[in-house]
C-alpha cells in the first residue's frame, strides 16, 4: 500500500499499462474462440446456419454435463490434480447408469423406475468416492481409479460387452422433440447450465463450495463443515453421470460400451474451462465455454472436411496453445 | 479427539497403529498370495509364475517406475501410453524396412525420447499445467498414430525374415535369466539408485513436497523437471520395444492401457511409505498385487469384468485400511 502511495507518477502508469497488457492476456483465451468461430464462419460453408449452430450444441451436451460433474468436484477440492481432488470414475459411472437404465427398461420397468434407479447407481457411486477420499482419506486420484474400475467391470457384467437397444416414448421425446426450435437435448444443456451457474456462482452454497475448494483448513476455521461440501460434489458429480447416462441412451437408442473412453476429453474441458474465467478458477461458465469450443473445434473440422485422423491431434495443439497463452498472464 | 492424539504420542510401544498403517498393503500381498495358492488351481506352478511376470510385471513395471519419478516430483505423465506406442511403432517400422534390431531400438528409444523432451518443453517452458500438457501430447500422439497407420491398422511382422532381431530380444537370457526380465532389473536399480541414493533423487523429492522452496533454495527446477519428464518416456518406450518384440506386432493405441495401471501402482506404493510418498519398492510392490491379482482371479475362473470390479474393491479396502488406519493416528 505504501509503496503504491510514494511510486513516481511514470511508475504508476507503467503499472497501468501492465495491467493492460495482462487483461489482453487474459482474453486472450476468448480471443482465440472468438478468432476460431469467425475462421469456420467464413471457411466452412454451413457452420452459421441454425441447425448446424444446434448441431454443436446438441454435439457438446454430452461432454458439457460430464464434465460440469468433475468441475463441481474441482471447485470443492481445487485444481491441483495430483493433491486436490479429481473425479477420474465419472465416465465409468456414466456407462455405469446407462447399463442400469437399459437393463431394467429391457426387464419392463417402466421409465420413471429405470430413471430413478440409474440416477441413485450415479450417486451410489459418487458416494463411495466420497467415502474414499473424505472418510477413508485415500488420495482422490486414486480412490477415484479404484471407483472407476469398480464402475467400469459392473458395467461390464451388467451389459456383458454387448449393446442393449432401448426404446421408450420418453426417449423419442429427448432424442427427437424440439420446443421453440431447439431440440431437447439443447434444452437440458442450456437449463442445467443456467441453474448451475446459479447455484455455484451466485448463491451462498456456491461461495461456501468455492471456499472450502479454496482453503480447506480456514474453511473449516470459518465453521463450514467442509467433509460434507466435499461428500455433495463427489456425489453431485455422481448425479450428472445418472442424469447424463439418460441422454447419451436416448442419443443412441441403445446402451453402448466405451462410454469410459470420453474420461480424458471430460477432463479436458473441465481444466480448459480455468482458462476461460478472470481468475483462472474453475467455473461452470468457464467449462461450458471449453465444451462448446470443443463441440466447435470437431464441427468445424468435419466441415472443412479435415480427415478424422487429423482431429485429435490439432485439438490437442490448439488447447495447449490457448493454455500456454493464459499461463504466460497467470504468472505475472 | 485431543485425548486420543496425547494418548497415541505418549504410549511407550514402538508399535502403534500409524506404523501398522504402513504395512497393511504388503501384509494384504500376502495374504492374497496365501488365498491364491489356497483357491486358485495351478497359481504356484513355475510355468504359471513365469507367465505372470514376463507378461504383465516386466512391462508395466518399467513404466510404473517412470510414473513413480514423474509422481515424486510432483507432475504427472499422462502420455506414458504414447511413449510406449510411438516407440514401438518406430521400432517396428524401421524393423520392416530391414534396417535391422540395433537401429529398431535406437530409433524407438529415440522417438520416447521426443515425446519426453515435448513435455518439457510444454510443461517448464510454457509453464503448462503437467495434467493438461500430457494430455494434449496424448491428443496429438494419437493423431500421429492414425496419420501414420491410416487410421490405426497394425503392423504385424510375424513372417520368420523378421524373428532374428525380436529373438535376440524377448527368447534370449543371460546366465540363465531371460533378457526382459535383465532389462527390469536394470531399470529398477537405476532408478532406485537416481531416486533414492542420488543428489538428484534429492531434488526431485525437494520439487514434489515443497516446489517453491526448492526453487528458492537455488534446485535448477527446470532442469530437474525435463529430467524427469524425459526419463519417463524413455522408460515407457523401454517397455514399447519389449512389448512389440513379445508379440511381433505394432498394434495401435496398445500403451493406452498402462496409463491409469502405472498411476494406481505409484500410488499404492505411496501407501508403504509413513510420509506416503512414492518409492521404488513400492511401486514395484503395487505391480505385483495387480498383476497377481488379474491373474489369481483368472485362475478362478472369473473373466475380465471381474477382474476389473475385483482390482476396484481391493484398491479400494486395501487404502482404505492404510489411509483410514494413519488418520486415526493424527
Amino acid at each position: 500500500m505504501t509503496t503504491t502511495i510514494d511510486a513516481p507518477n511514470g511508475r504508476e502508469g507503467q503499472l497501468n499499462s501492465g495491467n493492460l497488457s495482462k487483461l489482453a492476456i487474459r482474453l486472450g483465451a476468448f480471443a482465440a474462440f472468438a478468432g476460431i468461430v469467425i475462421y469456420f464462419a467464413i471457411a466452412a460453408r454451413g457452420f452459421t446456419s441454425p441447425f448446424n449452430l444446434t448441431n454443436i450444441v446438441e454435439q457438446s451436451t454430452i461432454l458439457g454435463l460430464l464434465a460440469f460433474g468433475v468441475t463441481v468436484v474441482f471447485i470443492g477440492t481445487g485444481t491441483d490434480v495430483q493433491r486436490g481432488g479429481i473425479d477420474l470414475s465419472i465416465a465409468a459411472n456414466a456407462g455405469l447408469c446407462a447399463a442400469v437404465y437399459a437393463v431394467l427398461m429391457r426387464q419392463g420397468f417402466g421409465d420413471a423406475v429405470s430413471i430413478v434407479a440409474a440416477i441413485a447407481t450415479g450417486m451410489i457411486i459418487g458416494l463411495l468416492n466420497g467415502l474414499a477420499v473424505v472418510t477413508l482419506r485415500i488420495i482422490p486420484l486414486l480412490a477415484t481409479l479404484a471407483v472407476m474400475n469398480i464402475a467400469a467391470g459392473l458395467e461390464l457384467v451388467l451389459t456383458e460387452n454387448t449393446v442393449i437397444p432401448v426404446q421408450s416414448p420418453l426417449l423419442q421425446v429427448i432424442a427427437f422433440g424440439r420446443f421453440l426450435g431447439i431440440s431437447t437435448l439443447a434444452w437440458c444443456f442450456i437449463v442445467i447450465s443456467v441453474l448451475l451457474i446459479w447455484a455455484l456462482q451466485y448463491s451462498p452454497l456456491g461461495l461456501r463450495l468455492y471456499a472450502v475448494g479454496g482453503h480447506h483448513e480456514a474453511a473449516r476455521a470459518a465453521g463450514i463443515r467442509t467433509g460434507r461440501y466435499v461428500y455433495a460434489a463427489y456425489i453431485f458429480a455422481g448425479f450428472m453421470a445418472g442424469v447424463t447416462s439418460i441422454l447419451i441412451v436416448s442419443r443412441l437408442s441403445a446402451s453402448t460400451t466405451g462410454t469410459g473412453l470420453m474420461l480424458l476429453p471430460i477432463l479436458a474441458a473441465a481444466l480448459l474451462g480455468t482458462v476461460f474465467s478472470r481468475r483462472f478458477i474453475p467455473t461452470i461458465g468457464g467449462t461450458l465455454l471449453a465444451a462448446l469450443f470443443i463441440g466447435v473445434l470437431a464441427n468445424g473440422f468435419q466441415l472443412l472436411g479435415i480427415s478424422s485422423y487429423w482431429v485429435a491431434g490439432v485439438q490437442g495443439v490448439l488447447i495447449l496453445c490457448v493454455v500456454a497463452m493464459t499461463s504466460f498472464a497467470k504468472r505475472d | 479427539m485431543t485425548m486420543q492424539a496425547e494418548t497415541g504420542r505418549t504410549r511407550r510401544f514402538p508399535i502403534n497403529i500409524e506404523t501398522i498403517s504402513n504395512y497393511v498393503v504388503i501384509g494384504a500381498f500376502c495374504a492374497m498370495l496365501v488365498f491364491f495358492a489356497a483357491f486358485a488351481p495351478g497359481f504356484l506352478s513355475g510355468e504359471n509364475l513365469y507367465n505372470v511376470i514376463s507378461n504383465r510385471v516386466v512391462l508395466l513395471a518399467i513404466v510404473a517406475l517412470g510414473m513413480t519419478i514423474v509422481i515424486a516430483a510432483g507432475g504427472i505423465d499422462l502420455s506414458v501410453g504414447v511413449s510406449m506406442d510411438l516407440s514401438s511403432m518406430v521400432f517396428i517400422m524401421l524393423i520392416a524396412a530391414g534396417l535391422g534390431g540395433f537401429v529398431g531400438v535406437l530409433g524407438g528409444l529415440g522417438a520416447a525420447l521426443c515425446v519426453g523432451l515435448l513435455n518439457a518443453v510444454l510443461i517448464n517452458k510454457l509453464k503448462i499445467n503437467p495434467f493438461l500438457a500430457t494430455l494434449g501430447v496424448l491428443f496429438i500422439g494419437q493423431s500421429v498414430q492414425r496419420l501414420s497407420t491410416q487410421g490405426g491398422v497394425p503392423i504385424y511382422l510375424t513372417r520368420a525374415e523378421f524373428a532374428a532381431p525380436f529373438n535376440a530380444i524377448v527368447r534370449s537370457s543371460l546366465l540363465g535369466i531371460p533378457t526382459p526380465m535383465i532389462v527390469l532389473a536394470l531399470c529398477l536399480v537405476a532408478v532406485y539408485l537416481a531416486m533414492h541414493r542420488s543428489v538428484f533423487g534429492r531434488y526431485v523429492a525437494a520439487l514434489g513436497v515443497q516446489a517453491d522452496v526448492a526453487r528458492f533454495s537455488g534446485i535448477r527446477v527446470l532442469f530437474h523437471m525435463s529430467m524427469v519428464f524425459v526419463a519417463c518416456a524413455v522408460l515407457a518406450g523401454i517397455s514399447g520395444i519389449l512389448l512389440s518384440s513379445t508379440v511381433r506386432s505394432y498394434v495401435p493405441f496398445a500403451g493406452d492401457s498402462f496409463l491409469l495401471d502405472a498411476i494406481g501402482a505409484t500410488f499404492i506404493g505411496t501407501a508403504i511409505s509413513s510420509e506416503r510418498r512414492p518409492s521404488v519398492v513400492g511401486t514395484l510392490l503395487g505391480v505385483l498385487l495387480l498383476a497377481v491379482m488379474r491373474n489369481g482371479l483368472l485362475l478362478m475362473g472369473y473373466n475380465f469384468f471381474w477382474q476389473q470390479v475385483g482390482i476396484g474393491v481391493l484398491v479400494f479396502v486395501v487404502l482404505g485400511l492404510s489411509f483410514g488406519l494413519r488418520k486415526r493416528a493424527d
